[in-house]
């Protein structure tokens, strides 16, 4: 599983190419085929190995116990804190964490796949500032991001159907959704009931072969997982592959890459990483691109100072590492007289997007859209799942496990998540990660508003749970956050240098050939969910890169 | 180092914690996360179950998913058999002190007077009030861990005898399904495309 399964050109590490991108995921990959094809050279450098569709499995104790994809199996230690007054602690909550190999995290992601919407992208104008937050416009709008959705749909390949409140689209989905599910049954029966509005979830998974790859088997084991038919649409199986197959792209495996290397003059020449064998070696580069997570891009630039950039490379404003957003969640679960069986199929078939937008009647900024799913396997489900009030060991609890487990259902509210300048990624100079790099510290507290939105959505969810005729329901204790597998605004895109990291081409404001694009670019957090956009905005930058490339403009 | 030996560096029971965040789900082991701080308790494994802790391990996990009316348990699906190869594995070696001395513990409660008893000779009802006794241990809430891993975890660690942990769940076992999955969606003919209401 190292090295390509692919047959890839190879570049010598001494020759400068004309692009390195750090990071083969969501983004990584996206611009690796956009610039192979439009005609330059690009090494992809890429922590982990390249696992194909053939290496995965449903192995629980491996995926979800033992976390072996997951840069935390890596990184024993994470220091958190809740605000910058407090001494950095271990992290023994959720931490920062991400799929580590060629595809990152779309590998393992469940593929839930929403577009923002037009307001998402002027929040700050429309609601005015929020005590405590850093609200901010994006330096872009939904109309001129709205060509690039669309060929993420197309590209990437999404299934779907279009809902009542669902922001404008220029083509329709490329295929129709994958079925229903029971969960669905009930969220539709539940959404009626309270005069809702329910409508198929969009997936980036193949709801029929195409692009050379098959439709969905519904063998459930998408969130966690990888995809063992190629339905799903990871970079792994849509876009590297393209990108490797123009000749121009080389993906270079399990090279951990320790800082971007920079001239006199202030420009990037390269990178410099570890490689398979944990030999240092550099890549030298006419622009660097660096898509390596919100996390990853953060811990690169903060670790890449000169004399020239004392602070971190790209980090005049101070905002490298700061305005982190996670996504906030409530959740309520419901058991019900028939089996749902939500084992089978991908992770959801329905959602309700009517609370999308912010409402200033409800007194606090937030919003959300709520879908049913029940993505539990049995080891995670019979250790943390069941009711409080249910037995945890004995006949009780045996009989607990048959009665609930595949009758259960949780309904979710994937909420906003306030930027705030305090919230941040930190190197922590007293812990090492396995390469000797310093370790992430986690500065953040959820803003009272984001509390209060999760409580808003959870009433409405048990009142769903309720009208969906569930006999028995128990919410999900609402908790601080500690960590996320959505890392986002910790390079946020503006046109303002002393506001942000990039401008609205992702090109550093302090340095002319260093792009950034990935969930760090994101300026406010949509309604969880982000990859749709974090792809978007990957197709965008690429679209604009290549034409500064074309012009000698970089 | 490889990346394989330093993924062993990990502790197990600090990954514990971790769980508890995974799925977005509020795990329930409080004093394991409390334990994961505790380094004292890291030392190398030794080896696989003795004989006797084998024994007393089998009394616990019956208690923890019986053998009833209600069909076969932890110990037809052959959760022991699963601890005891998990032992021999890097990942569960912060596991085997915290299990050992506990066993030895549930022994030593059950041994009252000079009675020469275990925790596996002892009448069920006294088995449970043992348990009981030290429900909130991080010796108890890392062996209903290892327990309930044995009974689901991947037949290729030796867990999940006889699907006996799946079909408990109502799981049935194919590589890929097709629609309609559950009992409400066979209700609703034909599949429709977009939402109700």
């Amino acid at each position: 599983m190292t090295g390509s399964p692919l047959p890839q050109r190879t570049y010598s590490e001494r020759d400068a190419v004309d692009f390195v991108i750090v990071g083969s995921g969501a983004a990584g990959g996206v611009m690796a085929k956009e610039l192979a094809t439009a005609g330059f050279d690009v090494v992809v450098l890429e922590q982990g190995p390249w696992r194909q569709s053939s290496d995965f499995t449903h192995d629980e104790l491996a995926i979800e116990q033992r976390h072996d994809w997951l840069n935390i199996a890596l990184e024993p230690y994470q220091s958190f804190r809740t605000t910058a007054a407090e001494p950095p602690r271990r992290n023994t909550g959720l931490a920062l964490r991400y799929m580590r190999g060629v595809g990152g995290s779309t590998v393992h992601f469940a593929a839930n796949y929403w577009r923002f919407r037009p307001s998402d992208f002027k929040e700050r104008s429309l609601l005015g500032a929020v005590q405590g937050g850093s609200l901010a416009d994006w330096p872009i709008t939904y109309d001129e991001l709205e060509p690039y959705y669309t060929k993420v749909d197309w590209e990437i390949g999404v299934s779907g159907a279009p809902g009542p409140s669902d922001p404008p689209r220029s083509l329709p989905y490329p295929m129709p959704p994958l079925p229903i599910k029971s969960s669905g049954v009930l969220l539709d029966r539940a959404a009626s009931k309270l005069g809702l509005h329910t409508q198929a979830a969009p997936f980036a998974i193949n709801s029929q072969p195409r692009d050379g790859r098959p439709g969905c088997m519904s063998c459930g084991r998408c969130t966690n997982y990888g995809c063992e038919f190629g339905a799903k649409s990871s970079t792994l199986v849509t876009v590297i592959p393209k990108a490797v197959a123009t000749g121009r792209c080389e993906v270079r495996t399990e090279c951990t890459v320790s800082r971007v290397e920079t001239d006199a003059k202030g420009r990037a020449t390269g990178v410099v990483y570890w490689d398979s064998e944990g030999r240092e070696q550099r890549q030298r580069a006419r622009a660097t691109i660096l898509a390596a997570n919100g996390a990853e891009t953060t811990r690169l630039l903060l670790m890449s100072t000169s004399a020239q950039f004392p602070h971190g490379l790209a980090n005049s404003s101070g905002n490298v590492g700061r305005n982190l957003m996670f996504n906030c969640y409530s959740s309520t679960f419901g058991r019900f007289e028939h089996p749902l069986n939500e084992y089978k199929g991908a992770v959801a078939g329905r959602i309700i997007h009517d609370f999308y937008e912010h409402d200033p009647k409800r007194g606090f900024y937030g919003g959300g859209g709520i879908d049913a799913r029940f993505p539990y396997n049995p080891i995670g489900f019979a250790l943390s799942i069941l009711p409080k009030d249910v037995p945890s060991w004995g006949s009780g609890y045996k009989r607990a496990l048959r009665e609930y487990y595949a009758h259960s259902v949780r309904f979710t509210g994937h909420l906003t998540s306030l930027p705030q300048a305090g919230n941040s990624i930190t190197l922590d100079a007293d812990h090492k990660d396995a390469r000797g790099r310093p370790s992430l510290c986690l500065t953040y507290e959820d803003h009272a508003d984001d509390r209060k939105t999760q409580h808003w959505f959870q009433t409405k969810t048990h009142e769903l749970m309720e009208a969906a005729g569930a006999n028995k329901i128990w919410d999900l204790p609402i908790a601080p956050s500690d960590g996320s597998v959505q890392l986002l605004g910790t390079a946020r895109m503006g046109n303002d240098p002393r506001e942000s990291v990039v401008d609205r081409y992702h090109r550093a404001h302090d340095v002319p050939n260093l792009f950034v694009c990935d969930g760090s670019s994101l300026v406010t957090s949509g309604r969880g969910n982000p990859t749709m956009t974090i792809q978007a905005l990957a197709f965008r930058a690429a679209d604009h890169i290549r034409r500064f490339a074309g012009a000698h403009a970089i | 180092m490889t990346h394989r030996e330093l993924l062993h560096r990990r502790t197990f029971l600090a990954d514990l914690a971790r769980i508890a965040g995974a799925g977005l789900v509020a795990f329930d082991l409080q004093l394991i996360t409390a334990c994961a701080g505790d380094d004292t308790a890291r030392h190398t494994a030794d080896g696989r179950l003795t004989a006797a802790e084998a024994r007393t391990l089998r009394a616990f996990a019956a208690q923890i998913l019986p053998s009833d009316n209600d069909g076969p348990g932890a110990n037809e699906a052959a959760a022991v058999e699963f601890i005891d190869r998990a032992f021999g594995m890097p990942f569960f070696a912060d596991t085997v002190p915290v299990v050992r001395d506990g066993l030895a513990n549930l022994d030593a409660r059950a041994n009252t007077g000079n009675s020469r008893q275990t925790f596996a000779s002892i009448p069920s009802t006294e088995q449970i009030a043992i348990m009981r006794q030290i429900e909130t241990t991080p010796f108890f809430a890392t062996a209903r861990t290892l327990v309930v891993m044995g009974t689901f975890a991947d037949p290729s660690y030796g867990g999940n005898r006889g699907s006996v942990g799946s079909s408990l769940l109502g799981i049935e076992h194919r590589p890929s399904f097709t629609a309609p999955f559950g009992w409400y969606d066979g209700q609703t003919t034909p599949h429709v495309t977009s939402g109700a209401a």
